[in-house]
């Protein structure tokens, strides 16, 4: 994004600092106050480099100055990140922008705007223990192989471990 | 950190390996034991949790359901070995988080204690390929090989969770890697380390046109490279490069053939398993014709 363009972006929100606070409340919601702008997250950013609209730089700048319609929205650019962690290879002030963005999405989840396949795959695990299907082509599978078959998974135990104090 | 010994670990296989690809568990399984691993199989694992979509719900319940895995292994202080890249992500990002801080420990215990459970933070969390290179050696895998896989050009893909953020998992270069190629040099392949070798497979984007240009862009590189087929580590990357080459070779009416192979199939091979031993008939991209040519 040229600067013209990033300007006319600032311009056209209110500035909100409540929201570094709002975000602080997540597990490393708060590392974006790191960052200088420099921009060493974006080069080798394969979301970056495969779409026009994704910019880590960005959405940790949207994330300082609190502009948090465009963050916390099911079609937020965050949802494209590859969760690759280059950038946080890259990043000379350990900002870690896939956690600061992990922040953002768990902001999302637990105000209900997160995309549906989110909540879609994570509500699976709570139900059976695992992300993926098990069918009796699983199991048949394995038996040919002769790998020992599945025990069953304790989702009582996770359900009880994940409710908050 | 002490160890009771090395040459025992329980193996972490995750959803992916266990009910999609147990043909990849099987060959993990049949190749360790040559190689010297004993794997110690425990019960109540769960889902690591995945390291997208849950951690992208709630970041303080994905520590927990991940530390209660991790507890299970300190019950009897093993390693935890993992053979997925998405399971090592979280296993060893959480392992660490909660080595790390205290604070941030102590909550998870809180919410473990419920069950009579406790993240104590007394082993380590390892991808399968860090322990051979680690604790066995490259020369130990080539003494298990008996038909070394000559000829065979295997173009690399890393996947990213293997070796990032380095600052958590301290496998490599994460730059630079060597291990992947050491590991086919081993069993007598060729690697092809070629321009997209450390590109993301994209699987964890929301948008279809992000992986789809991504996918494209690998499998061609390696098509101009003249490899035989790819080699990795990780079940994700082989979901988006096995099923999504047919979708997208049809769509873009291109012919890829690029075959994907899961390190430990390749290595199955060349220890003198057959292809069926590995599952190699279950790929929807058929690697036959290739292994007609090096197992001839």
């Amino acid at each position: 994004m040229s600067s013209d363009k990033q300007a006319q972006t600032v311009k056209k929100h209110k500035l909100n600092f409540a929201f570094r606070e709002k975000l602080g409340t997540f597990a490393e919601g708060f590392r974006h106050n790191y960052c200088y702008q420099c921009g060493a997250c974006v080069a080798d950013c394969p979301a970056s480099n495969y779409s026009k609209e994704f910019n880590p730089r960005l959405i940790i700048l949207k994330a300082l100055l609190g502009f948090e319609d465009e963050l916390i929205k099911p079609d937020s650019e965050i949802w494209n990140c590859t969760n690759c962690y280059t950038c946080s290879e890259r990043c000379p002030q350990d900002v870690r922008p896939v956690d600061v963005i992990i922040a953002l999405k768990n902001m999302c989840y637990s105000e209900g705007k997160a995309p549906e396949l989110i909540g879609h795959i994570s509500d699976t695990v709570l139900v059976t223990g695992v992300t993926t299907k098990i069918t009796s082509l699983s199991e048949r599978r394995r038996q040919e192989l002769g790998l020992p078959p599945i025990k069953g998974y304790p989702v009582d135990e996770i359900k009880k471990i994940i409710e908050a104090d | 950190m002490t160890y009771k010994s090395i040459g025992k670990y329980i193996p972490f296989f995750g959803c992916m390996m266990t009910t999609k690809y147990p043909w990849f568990e099987a060959a993990v399984r049949k190749t360790a034991a040559k190689i010297g691993m004993e794997l110690i199989d425990i019960d109540g694992f769960t889902c690591c949790p995945d390291p997208i979509y849950y951690q992208a719900r709630d970041k303080m319940e994905w520590y927990t359901i991940a530390a209660r895995n991790i507890s299970l292994a300190e019950d009897l202080g093993y390693d935890l070995i993992t053979t997925c890249s998405g399971c090592t992500a979280t296993l060893s990002e959480v392992n660490l988080a909660l080595k790390e801080d205290p604070g941030l420990k102590a909550k998870v215990n809180e919410r473990l204690k419920k069950i009579g459970r406790e993240f104590k933070g007394s082993i380590n969390v390892r991808h399968a390929v860090t322990v051979i290179r680690d604790d066995f050696g490259f020369e130990q895998v080539t003494k298990t090989v008996t038909r070394p896989l000559e000829g065979l050009k295997v173009a690399v893909h890393y996947g990213c969770h293997l070796l990032k953020p380095s600052r958590v998992m301290r496998v490599d270069d994460p730059n630079h890697p060597t291990i992947l190629e050491n590991l086919l040099k081993a069993i007598g392949a060729e690697p092809i380390h070629h321009d997209k070798t450390m590109l993301c497979c994209g699987k964890a984007c929301i948008s279809d046109a992000i992986p789809e240009q991504m996918i494209m862009d690998i499998l061609e590189t390696i098509k101009s490279r003249e490899a035989d087929c790819m080699g990795l580590i990780c079940p994700t990357c082989f979901d988006q490069f096995d099923i999504r080459q047919i979708i997208l070779g049809r769509k873009h009416k291109k012919k890829l053939d690029v075959p994907i192979i899961y390190y430990f199939q390749l290595l199955g091979l060349a220890q003198g398993l057959n292809t069926k031993d590995v599952g190699l008939q279950m790929h929807k991209v058929k690697a036959d014709q290739i292994f007609e040519k090096v197992l001839a």
